[in-house]
């Protein structure tokens, strides 16, 4: 019988592409448990999975013209978590699994390869596993509704469509921005990644935003605007500096209405441009908050969808062969890609479980690896009244992480730090 | 528990505090809660070993088929020594860098460039001729430093890109006429023939890039105008 089959879509392509021999895409969603995990249990969770979610588990492979994914016949094997999180996906295992279960302790963490799918996919994907693993376990019965799926179903199609084909505009923006400030350091040996958790109330981080009128998410890209301007501020004078602007994804499903549970998300850059004058952090998170208010509407995303989708769709390009796309979007992903910002902020905000589940869940985390040209990554996610902002780096210094943190700790919040570092 | 720098609250048993490593002063001191166990992953970085495997075979079948067709042909290596080499010049240069799982430019270019240098050396004693320290060496070895340097200064010194391609080209302008003059005492050829012409252009590209390094306001121009 042949394996069902997936073209990547529109995010997806890119990925592959930009891969390299020590680096790849990929993220990390993961479930803190009151108790102990049971790997057997959990390698079961896992298998009932594949019914619901076939288009998680899946191979990556080449073909002529386009990468696409491919079933695996074989599932996911659980396996114990690594000293780090997001340890290196090689070619060749995703040539076996795009995507891992891993477990330590109380924790069952899901580590995905980007094509797959973005934080939301992953994190909906995550929240069913683990109320497969409690059914199992404890032989409860959790509704299906909210983000919980029925596992037997059979998931409906437009769960696996490109939406950014339905909502590209017929004309595209442009791409072009001022290359950001880059973050640098020393590389920690052998693809070590720290990551460092600040644990926040997120009663205390939500009145802390509203008290300068805008968002979390603006908070923090603000907060840590202000702690990269210091860097740079301190690393050379004014008129060498370079534009200070943080990534941030925008989840296109609430733009428009979309049910996929591959990639839908676009980033936006954001921030300021500290060789124009000093900012104080209120000028800054409102300059991030009534930029993302501007950007983020559906006309704007449109018009950025448009010019992701339109290349793919020039006969000339789609006729040429996946070695050469790999070459044009490499060259196109080192031009513009990663050169607009200075790290990424990325919010999934919560994750509302049922309530029946709340009793064995302790904490929900959300962890992207780092860019391929900028060593520090932060994503933020909220569960059961925490707030988990996690900082990960692939080089020795904490400077960011200090600066970061001890900002808000000025602001009124109270941050509890915790650290996979040696 | 507090970081007193940080203001931060750490986790039980912590020594010290994670973002400024502020040592932690414990009275009741406990072990750490470790979040991640001390198991590293096997391969942290890819190596290209089918490839490195596939190549070695080819190389080696070539290096046969070589050997067998000389001493069928002729009984004696003639022109397969320069085909033999030639192969293990191709696999240093192309093959080697794949067994690393992170080859480095600043030990793999001199090994090459003594490749090159054997190679030449070969050539040189086979014909019989003497050009070899007087011309090949030298030149081989000025290409080696001059390259060495380069992939050393970008590798290793952050920025001023601008100003290490400037006097990169400037030296190579100078290297070319090196060139011409080791030419001049090996072969006696005439001096300042065709050098002085590379030397002006790469001269004059290198001082560009010099000038655009220096001159913020040429640089944003170029960058605005050659933006792609």
């Amino acid at each position: 019988m042949s394996k069902n089959w997936y073209r990547l879509d529109t995010a997806a392509l890119i990925f592959p592409a930009i891969a390299r021999r020590d680096w790849c895409n990929a993220f990390r969603v993961s479930a803190g448990l009151y108790e102990a995990v049971d790997p057997a249990i959990l390698q079961r969770a896992a298998d009932d999975m594949r019914r619901r979610f076939p288009f998680y588990f899946v191979t990556l492979h080449k073909g002529f013209f386009w990468y696409y994914l491919e079933e695996t016949g074989r599932g996911v094997q659980v396996h114990q978590d690594y000293a780090y999180p997001l340890t290196f996906m090689s070619s060749r295992e995703l040539k076996r699994n795009c995507m891992r279960v891993l477990y330590y302790k109380n924790r069952i963490a899901v580590e995905f390869f980007h094509s797959l799918t973005d934080g939301r996919g992953g994190s909906i994907f995550l929240c069913n596993l683990v109320a497969r693993y409690l059914e199992l376990k404890h032989g409860i019965s959790i509704p299906k509704e909210g983000l919980i799926c029925d596992w037997n179903a059979a998931p409906p199609d437009e769960e696996t469509e490109d939406s950014f084909l339905k909502n590209a505009a017929e004309v595209a923006a442009s791409r072009r921005e001022e290359p950001s400030y880059r973050l640098h350091g020393t590389r920690e040996a052998r693809g070590f990644k720290t990551l460092t958790t600040g644990i926040v109330d997120t009663r205390s981080l939500l009145d802390a935003a509203h008290r300068y009128h805008v968002t979390v998410t603006a908070l923090l890209a603000g907060v840590m605007a202000e702690s990269i301007i210091a860097m740079q501020d301190a690393e050379k004078p004014r008129r060498r500096q370079r534009p200070v602007k943080i990534t941030i994804p925008v989840d296109l499903r609430r733009l428009y209405g979309s049910r996929t549970m591959r990639n839908f998300s676009l980033v936006l850059n954001l921030g300021a441009d500290p060789r124009y004058g000093d900012y104080t952090l209120e000028e800054l998170c409102s300059t991030i908050y009534h930029q993302l208010c501007a950007f983020a509407t559906p006309q704007n995303m449109a018009g950025m969808i448009a010019a992701n989708v339109q290349p793919q769709q020039v006969v000339a390009l789609r006729l040429a062969p996946a070695a050469l796309k790999n070459i044009v979007m490499d060259a196109v992903y080192r031009k513009s890609g990663e050169s607009g910002g200075c790290l990424n902020i990325s919010n999934i905000t919560t994750l509302p479980l049922p309530d029946v589940m709340s009793g064995y869940v302790e904490r929900m985390e959300f962890i992207i690896g780092p860019q391929r040209s900028y060593p520090n990554n932060c994503s933020v996610l909220s569960y059961g009244g925490k707030t988990y902002i996690n900082m990960i780096r692939s080089i020795r210094e904490s400077e960011l992480e200090r600066r970061f943190f001890s900002r808000l700790v000025e602001l009124g919040i109270a941050v509890e730090i915790e650290s996979n570092r040696r | 528990m507090y970081c007193v720098r940080c203001g931060v609250k750490l986790q039980e048993g912590e020594e010290n505090c994670p973002l400024c490593g502020t040592p932690v002063w414990n009275p009741d001191p406990c072990e750490a809660q470790r979040s991640y166990p001390d198991t590293l992953p096997r391969h942290h970085r890819e190596s290209d070993l089918p490839g490195a495997v596939a190549f070695t075979v080819i190389c080696v079948i070539a290096v046969l088929v070589t050997l067998t067709v000389c001493f069928k042909l002729y009984g004696e290596l003639r022109w397969g020594g320069y085909v033999i080499l030639g192969i293990a010049l191709f696999y240093v240069m192309a093959v080697l860098p794949r067994w690393f799982t992170q080859p480095r430019g600043e030990v793999f270019v001199p090994v090459d460039h003594a490749a090159i240098a054997l190679y030449v050396l070969y050539i040189c004693l086979k014909g019989g001729e003497h050009w070899f320290l007087s011309f090949a060496f030298p030149v081989i070895l000025s290409s080696c430093v001059l390259s060495t340097a380069m992939i050393c200064l970008l590798k290793y010194v952050r920025g001023g890109r601008l100003f290490i391609f400037g006097g990169f080209l400037i030296l190579l302008g100078g290297f070319t006429v090196l060139v011409e003059f080791f030419e001049h005492i090996s072969f006696g050829m005439q001096m300042f023939r065709w050098s002085l012409y590379s030397l002006t252009a790469f001269g004059v590209t290198g001082l560009f890039l010099l000038a655009a390094g220096l001159i913020p306001a040429l640089r944003h121009g170029l960058e605005k105008r050659f933006f792609f």
